[in-house]
């Protein structure tokens, strides 16, 4: 940690606790998300955003060009707005044309890259991209609150304030890619440059800009200003699917070094002896925030509004006994949540670490991997199985024979290279099955190995199968959050867990599971607007509608 | 054709899981491939290496730089691992360079008549500089695409509704 003293901690909570799928998928974003650290650094950067082009005809097409300077370097977000047939949108990974597409700029763009780019970015996946490209987005509107929004400006009034509230965003991304995919830059690019160190930090900033994007389109469409706080609400939403989940079984340090953060933050706030009253009073105050937060939190999903509707209440009878007057108030609270669903204590453990960013922030700097998933080597076939038997239990537990336990493989369509889930017994395609069916992998090792003597090299020789699980149990040494702690390729995983997880981190809120494997979600949902930077850029923890 | 280095790590790697490598040497020969473009080295040794699946270098380079982290040797050389340090030496080819260049350990490796020196550091993690671009030439672009395809799964209706997990209304 680069903290110069270390504050006091108490026990972390163990992976067996934290690293289940079911935990994972009621997280909730804190103010060690993404987003959040992305607006407190370009708030103490004293950021500005310039809109340096805005070519686009009155119906709102064309393309634009915003630009900030973000640690001595220039960022650029080519906007390129497209007149899309009703009928060609859909958020769906096939789509292949879209409202508007976007592309993060490493410096100032002249016109011939401003051509390059606008010709490129509608297309996409089908098109290339180069060194100076950095993120590649594409966004489709929320028709029917764009719609509204554009016909009350132009009729000179303020749009619906209840639409604004539920809908939450005027457009939605459905893709945003960083890491030299399809041409752009490769992440270990920049990620040595001031403000862009942090995990997803360049992505983080495009979507950030891209919801500056559709408040100037609208009100450029609409020829009308909005009301600043209704503006400060519409975040930009996001529609993700299976393509996401398997990134925390593929990034397992990076995984591990979220949910230790996490973890270790809370258990610093946890350590806090005594709270002053003014502290008390915030966390009452935010206690408050959440619960309207989750009484503005509808979905059309009834299985997840009931899950939203139970929260609601738990939430107000475990607020109004929190007693933060008591010697380790945070500690004693999240001791006393033990047994209430993780729905609560995720909620609660979000919301203790909100106030203390003097304690916790500093943590946000090891959040990245920038040793790339490094590992000395554990060696001896003894200390491989001692690793399996005292911190992979979970693994070794299933019957993966059993077809509940087998029931899903993850596979890579044809169609367009992306992450699928199958059903082993009633689809083709389990010979061709991506590993991410850790457990099952560790607990194959672990029956070879018992038989086994002499060194890895020459045990993998024999059953090079099993290289996987062997790198994977090495890094629990080193790791202990790496693993989702889970069977993923039970009929029971559900990959909505892991979506929630990840975007969580980014800083979503909102989440609106439209099934088990996609969700929509509202990301910069209360985030201040370029021009707020300055003023209370960092009170936005489960935003609520305030105008 | 002009890639991203994450592009390259990632087609190779794929190609080499298409062609029967098991998913952690196919990640291992994913680097090795990148760092052996980056260095401007033969295309036919990895076409070759591809070519060899699910046999070859591949699967046995791997295991040569285990060997010496474990001071155990190989068919292929011999080492002495100390704890921290591994030193050890192996027959020189383009692609035992380009392995040792993509160990996760500070790794040298330098050839002497036909052979390679190599030594690693274990406690000291080593990365793959950042380089802007990387050329792939179109044969071998074109090997591993292939090989690429023989893992990706053909859509049926019943995985297009069910296996992204979309429904048929995703518009409001």
């Amino acid at each position: 940690m680069k903290d110069d003293v270390i504050p006091p901690q108490t026990d972390l909570r163990s992976p067996p606790q934290v690293m289940r799928l079911a935990r994972m998928g009621a997280m909730f974003p804190t103010r060690l998300s993404f987003l959040r650290s992305l607006m407190r650094r370009l708030a103490a950067e004293n950021v500005t955003v310039t809109r340096p082009v805005w070519q686009m005809s009155e119906d709102g097409f064309g393309h634009a060009v915003y630009s900030l300077d973000l640690g001595g370097h220039v960022y650029s977000l080519v906007a390129v707005s497209t007149d899309l047939p009703p009928e060609l949108r859909t958020d769906r990974v096939i789509a292949t044309a879209w409202d508007s597409a976007y592309v993060l700029y490493d410096g100032v763009p002249d016109q011939e890259e401003i051509a390059r780019i606008t010709a490129a970015a509608p297309k996409q996946e089908a098109a290339r991209f180069t060194e100076r490209d950095l993120i590649l987005s594409r966004a489709n509107k929320s028709v029917r609150l764009f719609a509204h929004v554009v016909e009350a400006l132009r009729a000179g009034r303020q749009p619906d304030r209840d639409m604004i509230r539920d809908v939450g965003y005027l457009m939605r991304t459905t893709a945003v890619y960083g890491n030299g995919k399809f041409g752009i830059a490769d992440r270990n690019l920049i990620d040595s440059r001031t403000g862009l160190e942090g995990p997803f930090a360049a992505e983080m900033l495009t979507v950030w800009l891209i919801r500056h994007f559709t408040h100037d389109l609208v009100e450029h469409t609409g020829k009308g200003r909005l009301d600043p706080q209704l503006k400060r609400h519409l975040g930009i939403g996001n529609s993700t699917g299976l393509g996401m989940a398997p990134f925390l079984v593929n990034h397992p340090v990076l995984l591990n070094n979220w949910m230790l953060v996490r973890e270790t933050a809370l258990a610093r706030v946890r350590a806090i002896d005594r709270l002053e009253g003014a502290q008390q009073d915030r966390l009452h105050q935010l206690a408050a925030r959440a619960a309207t937060h989750l009484a503005e939190w509808n979905v059309p999903d009834p299985a997840h509004q009931a899950r939203i509707d139970a929260l609601r209440g738990d939430w107000d009878r475990v607020r109004a006994r929190f007693d933060f007057g008591v010697q380790r108030p945070l500690d004693h609270a999240m001791t006393s949540i033990q047994h209430a669903s993780f729905d609560v204590q995720e909620l609660t453990a979000a919301m203790f670490i909100e106030p203390f960013g003097d304690l916790v922030d500093g943590l946000a700097d090891c959040m990245g991997d920038p040793f790339g998933g490094f590992c000395p080597p554990v060696g001896k076939l003894q200390a491989l199985r001692d690793l399996i038997e005292t911190q992979f239990t979970w693994a070794l537990t299933p019957d993966y024979d059993a077809p509940e336990n087998c029931g899903q493989f993850w596979y890579v369509s044809e169609a367009k290279q992306e992450p699928r889930l199958g059903l082993r017994f009633e689809e083709d395609g389990a010979a061709l099955e991506s590993p991410l069916d850790i457990g099952r992998r560790i607990k194959a090792l672990h029956v070879a190995l018992l038989s086994e003597q002499g060194s890895l090299a020459e045990f993998l020789a024999a059953h090079p199968e099993h290289a996987l699980a062997v790198s994977r149990v090495q890094m629990g040494a080193r790791y202990p959050y790496a693993e989702i702690q889970d069977n993923l390729i039970a009929t029971s995983c559900l990959p909505i867990d892991m979506l929630r997880c990840k975007l969580s981190f980014f800083g979503a809120s909102k989440f609106d599971p439209k099934s088990d494997r996609w969700t929509r979600i509202t990301l910069c949902q209360g985030a201040p607007l370029a021009g707020d930077l300055r003023d209370n850029a960092d009170d936005w923890w489960l935003p609520v509608f305030q105008p | 054709m002009m890639c991203s280095a994450n592009e390259v790590m990632t087609l190779a790697a794929k190609a080499a899981l298409g062609g029967g490598a098991p998913p952690a040497q196919a990640s291992a020969f994913g680097r090795a491939a990148l760092c052996h473009l980056i260095a401007g080295r033969s295309d036919k040794a990895l076409m070759d290496a591809l070519g060899a699946l699910p046999d070859g270098p591949i699967l046995s380079l791997p295991l040569a730089f285990l060997a010496l982290t474990e001071g155990t040797g190989s068919e292929s050389g011999s080492g002495s691992g100390t704890g921290t340090r591994a030193t050890g030496s192996m027959p020189e080819t383009d692609l035992t360079l380009s392995y040792a260049e993509a160990q996760p350990f500070a790794t040298s490796a330098v050839p002497q008549a036909g052979m390679i020196t190599v030594q690693m550091t274990l406690s000291e993690p080593a990365q793959i500089p950042p380089v802007a671009r990387v050329q792939i030439a179109q044969p071998l672009a074109d090997q591993m695409t292939a090989l690429v395809a023989k893992r990706l799964v053909p859509e049926s209706d019943a995985s297009r509704l069910s296996g992204a997990g979309a429904g048929l209304t995703d518009n409001d």
